[in-house]
């Protein structure tokens, strides 16, 4: 008995795969051509939110629970970075990685609880753990500097932005790898099912806490990462500029522009979000905001599954089933 | 039958809801290779009752034991590999997934899901959906589906699952008549396949004609527990269920053999409290 759909996409799937490959190669190569540090700045951007909307599309993509708690993830791993390598006098690779473990390690301890909540419970709930963690490392003088926040040392590196460039742009591939793999794994399945209906996949023997809490250790991993970066990139962190709700709202935005619960969704969103408000930026200052906030709720209304499906939707191209992560070639 | 080991056992079983008793002390065993039927009103804690022993819900006391091991605190996934499954009076599909995924989704996280690649998970799907006769169907997205499908493919979903108890929630409710014979047949088949049945449901055609026992609930309460022809005669069951028409239907029975005027149609309707 055969199961397994036909891969009648086969030929659209090679060709999706193979533009990804070559926009990363692309973007490998990019720093040396680029024509000024700019360039190499916003595309360090756009890789930085692609990785904070991957993060999120675990939890609120594949979960469809609607966190609020990425600005968390992101102000505790630019504050671990920080600290690590200001107290610690860690190199920042390492800081980095410990950004990334230690956040993923706080998600799976808010996350069982948390995450028994549903809908707006959950959502309120994790708006109260993001205000309460910002409360504590503002209000923690000793060990953050309070409100005055840490000045990282200074890099000597003359090629410092492309080490911050490749840094978001590996963890964006890690990213992605990783939401590509898990996708296709029983893993991918059975968060679908839980963001389907809860009570079912509990009933079909999916083991829903425990699935949920990996989703959301997945997006403490890759949102921490992000922040450790985005502090040395920075040079000098506060509570206000870390925590701030940018980080939780665009990369939702993000998601939902891009295409939610899909692999490629949150980078395709990210290139056009991020590029898009820069532009907006230099030509309408001021303005960006209104404009961008037009534009996303055209989105929500003619597109809510995103940009990716309505451009590429089965009907027409038949490239849905790729980017659909879990719709289609299951080993 | 009666000889069979039990399967699956509840003592004392009682949920509360706040102020609402919706399962009062019930006793009930379920031997194994049996198709048992529970009946009874609206209200009467049916759904409950298969909420609390799946563990998707837990008593507030009382026991529920599955091959003499008491489960009644498990986790719902736990007892999904042990073998328990059930489907849903309102139906739950996953509904922006294929027939096909859906069913692969019990196939991968079943009780026999651990040893399943995910590719044999989609080949076993497929074979259920084939055997619920939806086989054409499997690629198209369950939204897209009739209610008569998607009772079929919650029983494809709890099938793909490698059940040794199978709890049924209503799968013959909104059928017509038509497909009523082919839903039982289905039934007996996947009986005949080893797995014992728990049968909720109002068709009294249904579960008169699958059940070898029925349990009749009301208000929480078995007011009843036997062979199907008992039950239709039981006074009791009667007067809190069956009602009227088919209280008439034994009162013709009766006049047959013996001769007096009975019960007063009004007292049917007053269920014992």
């Amino acid at each position: 008995m055969r199961g397994r759909p036909e891969r009648v996409e086969k030929r659209g799937e090679k060709i999706i795969y193979g533009l990804t490959i070559l926009a990363i190669l692309a973007a490998f190569i990019f720093p040396f051509t680029a024509p000024s540090g700019f360039w190499i700045r916003t595309f360090t951007f756009v890789f930085m939110f692609a990785v904070l909307a991957q993060g999120w599309n675990f939890i609120g993509g594949y979960n469809g629970y609607a966190s609020f708690d990425n600005v968390t993830f992101f102000g505790l791993g630019a504050y671990v970075t920080a600290i690590l390598m200001t107290r610690a006098h860690l190199d920042f690779f390492p800081s980095l990685i410990a950004s990334g473990i230690f956040c993923a390690l706080f998600a799976s301890v808010i996350g069982p609880p948390l995450l028994r909540l549903k809908g707006h419970y959950f959502a309120v709930a994790t708006l109260g753990v993001a205000n309460a963690v910002q409360q504590i490392v503002a209000g923690w003088d000793a060990l953050t500097g309070g409100g005055l926040g840490l000045n990282l040392p200074l890099s000597t590196d003359p090629n410092f932005y492309q080490l911050i460039y490749f840094t978001m742009l590996g963890v964006m591939i890690v990213g992605l790898l990783v939401t590509f793999f898990l996708a296709r794994h029983k893993i991918g399945f059975g968060w679908i099912a839980i963001r389907e209906n809860e009570d079912a996949a509990r009933a079909l023997g999916i083991n829903t806490t425990l699935f949920k809490t990996i989703a959301f250790a997945l997006t403490g991993l890759l949102v921490g990462l992000a922040g450790g970066a985005y502090a040395y990139y920075n040079t000098a962190i506060t509570p206000e500029s870390v925590f701030d709700i940018v980080y939780t709202v665009n990369p939702i935005l993000i998601v939902i522009l891009g295409g939610s619960g899909t692999v490629l969704g949150p980078i395709i969103g990210a290139l056009i979000f991020q590029i898009l408000s820069t532009y907006l930026q230099f030509q309408f200052p001021g303005l960006q905001g209104t404009f961008l906030g037009i534009g996303l709720i055209l989105v929500i209304i003619f597109m809510p599954r995103g940009v990716l499906e309505y451009l590429t939707g089965r009907r027409v191209f038949g490239l849905t089933s790729l980017l659909q992560a879990p719709r289609e070639n299951r080993a | 039958m009666s000889s069979n080991p039990t399967i699956l056992e509840t003592i004392n079983l009682t949920k509360h809801f706040g102020g609402v008793t919706a399962l009062n002390g019930v006793d009930l065993t379920l031997r194994e290779g049996e198709i048992l039927g529970v009946i009874g009103p609206n209200g009467a804690g049916k759904t409950t009752f298969i909420n609390v022993v799946t563990g998707l819900d837990h008593p507030t006391s009382g026991q529920v034991k599955f091959r003499g091991e008491t489960i009644s605190h498990q986790p719902a996934y736990r007892l999904a590999h042990l073998g328990l499954a059930r489907t849903f009076q309102v139906m739950k599909p996953f509904r922006h997934l294929t027939v096909l995924e859906n069913v692969a989704v019990g196939a991968m996280f079943g009780a026999g899901g651990d040893k399943r690649s995910t590719g044999e998970a989609f080949d076993r799907a497929a074979e259920v959906l084939t055997r619920v006769g939806m086989q054409e169907k499997m690629n198209w997205s369950a939204q897209q589906l009739t209610i008569a499908d998607l009772k079929r493919l919650e029983l494809a979903k709890a099938l793909a699952m490698e059940p040794k108890v199978l709890l049924l929630d209503e799968v013959m409710a909104g059928l017509h008549s038509g497909e009523i014979p082919i839903a039982m047949d289905l039934l007996r088949e996947i009986h005949a396949s080893g797995v014992t049945l728990l049968v909720v449901e109002h068709v009294m055609k249904a579960v008169l004609g699958l059940s070898d026992r029925i349990v009749v609930l009301h208000f929480g309460k078995k007011i009843a527990d036997g062979a199907p022809n008992e039950i239709v005669q039981d006074p009791k069951v009667i007067a809190a269920y069956l009602g009227a028409r088919y209280g008439k239907k034994t009162d013709d029975q009766r006049r047959t053999t013996e001769v007096p005027e009975s019960s007063p149609p009004s007292s049917v309707h007053h269920p014992p409290s």
